[in-house]
């Protein structure tokens, strides 16, 4: 095992150090700064160039590769109204990153108005497949609960659901439910917390959560047995920082949250907490910033002090959340 | 490996425009970024070459999981008419460094359907089970094959030896099931009373093991049987002196089951199981046992 620190780990929640350490990986540099209007419209704009756009003349030559961009890697020139054409016969939006994108719009506390909803939507009918799971991307290789999840997310982010067969959506959620009620991330596969929150908080968006769980108490059960001292992702597996939010977060929708042991979830979250700030999956192991936000995230789930509330199936705080419905169009008219 | 500038002379790379203040820049590998840079020049003129396909096994060094790569690869790959059983060898020597890296067993699965041969994936996927027995793609991977090329038979053995080994491995069990009950020859009811005492004998070997208490309920619901069949065991495991939270968990779901159609001897059972489980032998799931007295004594 990998290890990068035998000291002891801080008793409580280190909040200066983990600041620095995400800032650091916001910027690549460690200077110390608050993120300012200015400077958050630029990376508001830098989100923004990353999203494709029908074409003026004729939209059928990029209608199925709509929505945005993880990186600019096409190597188009930047240009923060997005692009309407693609020189790279690869080019294309992918699933994740438009839910990323849209989340991080509604963080950084934009309307959403530069967004094109309907290419967007659109889009989903050509990632859908027929088993009813999504696949990332036009023409992509995997296709599972997770791009599900996504398709969802963005439908509810942006008021429609019209790009989702949502009949077929349930039918492949039910599918991949386990003999154990918990949900693999396809038919016949093994039970898994991260496959788990994504369905169950679909359901959830789709209000399809009593028709959906095949049995709601041998789910809860599935998930409550997860906890080992922090939660582990399947069965006889060990615990990791993540799970804190996969399966708490699972749990918060059911409303069974305060069924779990919240002080062996806070300890196992500490002992992850790295002396450098960040988080780590495993006790003495390197942080990373994706353990990093789901360790703060799950301290956010058991309302401890100095968190913010978190949405547990859209995943981003319900302070950003609002913003959602307070300014953003796709909302406000209804 | 590095780019050879004469190879490479005729192309003007095209690098990547971050704008003036990205969020969260990546420090590229310059390596990295400068054959990118030659792939965006290449994949706009849709150049399938030999070149080409040398970018991409270069590109993919530094980062596997670039899916836009692996499908330009792929069409280089069946443009070029390239030995795919060469494609093979070289996704055996990925994936020993990237054994999760989803986008190599998606192009293996690629590549297989090509070939339409399935000879070497067995082996292949043993391979990977050697290192991890509970490698979520290698499964996931394995079910694809089994269903596409019809290798149900064997499974169950195959999986036996896996359980023989760690009887805590649950992507075994789920592979067990997956095995009987994803088969299209369907099972019989003397096959699943079998396969019942076959699991039985696992749980006796662990009966702190969560995954066959699991799985037996699963094959429970699937045969002509009842949970009841279950409590001889679960009193068998308390007779031994031994305390398995799975084996009173169980005879709680029995106990409840028998207190729904009217027992009151049962309701009163199961609530003490609850009380012991969730003050002595299952402590960290205390309220969820609490929860479980409630809905037992409200019945």
């Amino acid at each position: 095992m990998l290890e990068c620190s035998t000291t002891p780990p801080k008793n409580e929640f280190d909040r200066s150090k983990h600041i620095t350490y995400l800032k650091r990986g916001l910027t690549l540099l460690s200077r110390q700064y608050e993120i300012s209007k200015e400077r958050r419209k630029t990376w508001i704009d830098w989100i923004y160039a990353q999203q494709i756009l029908p074409n003026e003349k004729n939209p059928e030559i990029n209608e199925k590769i709509c929505g945005f961009r993880g990186s600019p890697f096409s190597g188009l020139p930047f240009d923060v109204n997005g692009s309407r054409e693609s020189r790279l016969p690869f080019d294309a939006a992918n699933l994740a990153m438009t839910y990323t994108a849209l989340t991080s719009l509604l963080i950084l506390g934009d309307d959403l108005s530069r967004v094109n909803r309907f290419s967007i939507i659109n889009s989903l009918k050509y990632l859908q497949k027929d088993d009813g799971s999504f696949t990332h991307t036009y023409q992509g290789m995997e296709s599972d609960m997770r791009f599900l999840y996504c398709a969802v997310v963005v439908s509810y982010i942006l008021n429609d659901f019209s790009g989702i067969d949502v009949e077929k959506a349930i039918e492949y959620i039910k599918n991949s439910q386990s003999y154990d009620y918990g949900i693999g991330q396809g038919p016949g596969e093994e039970s898994h917390g991260g496959s788990t929150y994504c369905a169950i908080s679909s359901l959830y968006i789709l209000n399809k959560l009593d028709i959906g769980l095949l049995s709601k108490e041998q789910t809860l059960f599935w998930l409550i047995s997860r906890q080992e001292t922090g939660f582990q992702g399947r069965a006889n597996k060990p615990p990791d920082t993540c799970y804190s939010f996969w399966i708490g977060a699972a749990l918060k929708i059911l409303n069974k949250f305060e069924l779990i042991d919240y002080e062996q979830n806070h300890d196992f979250l500490l002992q992850t907490q790295s002396k450098f700030g960040g988080f780590s999956k495993w006790v003495n192991y390197f942080p990373d910033v994706m353990h990093t936000y789901f360790g703060i995230a799950g301290f956010s789930l058991m309302n401890e002090p100095g968190f913010l509330e978190l949405d547990p199936a859209i995943n981003i705080s319900k302070k950003a959340k609002e913003n959602l419905f307070k300014n953003c169009k796709f909302h406000k008219q209804n | 490996m590095t780019l050879e500038a004469e190879v490479w002379n005729d192309i003007t790379p095209i690098p990547q425009d971050d704008g003036p203040d990205p969020l969260a820049p990546i420090a590229y590998n310059p390596e990295y970024a400068k054959a990118m840079g030659y792939f965006r020049a290449v994949a706009q003129k849709d150049e399938r070459s030999e070149r080409a396909l040398d970018l991409t096994e270069q590109i993919i060094e530094h980062n596997p999981a670039h899916y836009t790569i692996w499908r330009y690869r792929q069409q280089i790959l069946f443009f070029l008419n390239k030995n795919l059983y060469e494609e093979l060898d070289f996704v055996d020597e990925q994936i020993k460094y990237n054994p999760k890296n989803y986008q190599l067993w998606h192009h293996r699965q690629i590549i297989v359907e090509k070939l339409m041969d399935v000879s070497r994936e067995l082996p292949f996927i043993n391979n990977v089970l050697n290192d991890d027995a509970k490698n979520y793609h290698a499964w996931t991977y394995r079910q694809w094959v089994i269903k596409t090329f019809n290798l149900w038979e064997g499974e169950l053995e195959f999986i036996d030896k896996y359980l023989d080994k760690d009887v805590r491995n649950n992507s075994a069990w789920n592979q067990r099931y997956f095995a009987i009950f994803f088969n299209p020859n369907k099972p019989t009811d003397d096959f699943l009373a079998q396969e019942i005492n076959y699991v039985i004998e696992k749980i006796k070997l662990a009966p702190n093991n969560i995954s066959p208490w699991n799985y037996i309920k699963g094959v429970i619901a699937k045969s002509d049987k009842d949970i009841d069949i279950l409590e001889g065991l679960c009193k068998e495991v308390e007779e031994q002196k031994i305390i398995s939270p799975h084996a009173l968990g169980c005879l709680v779901d029995i106990h409840e089951s028998r207190a729904r159609n009217g027992s009151a001897t049962d309701k009163a059972e199961g609530i003490k199981i609850c009380i012991t489980l969730a003050e002595k032998h299952d402590t960290i799931r205390k309220n969820y046992w609490e929860y479980r007295k409630v809905t037992l004594a409200s019945i």
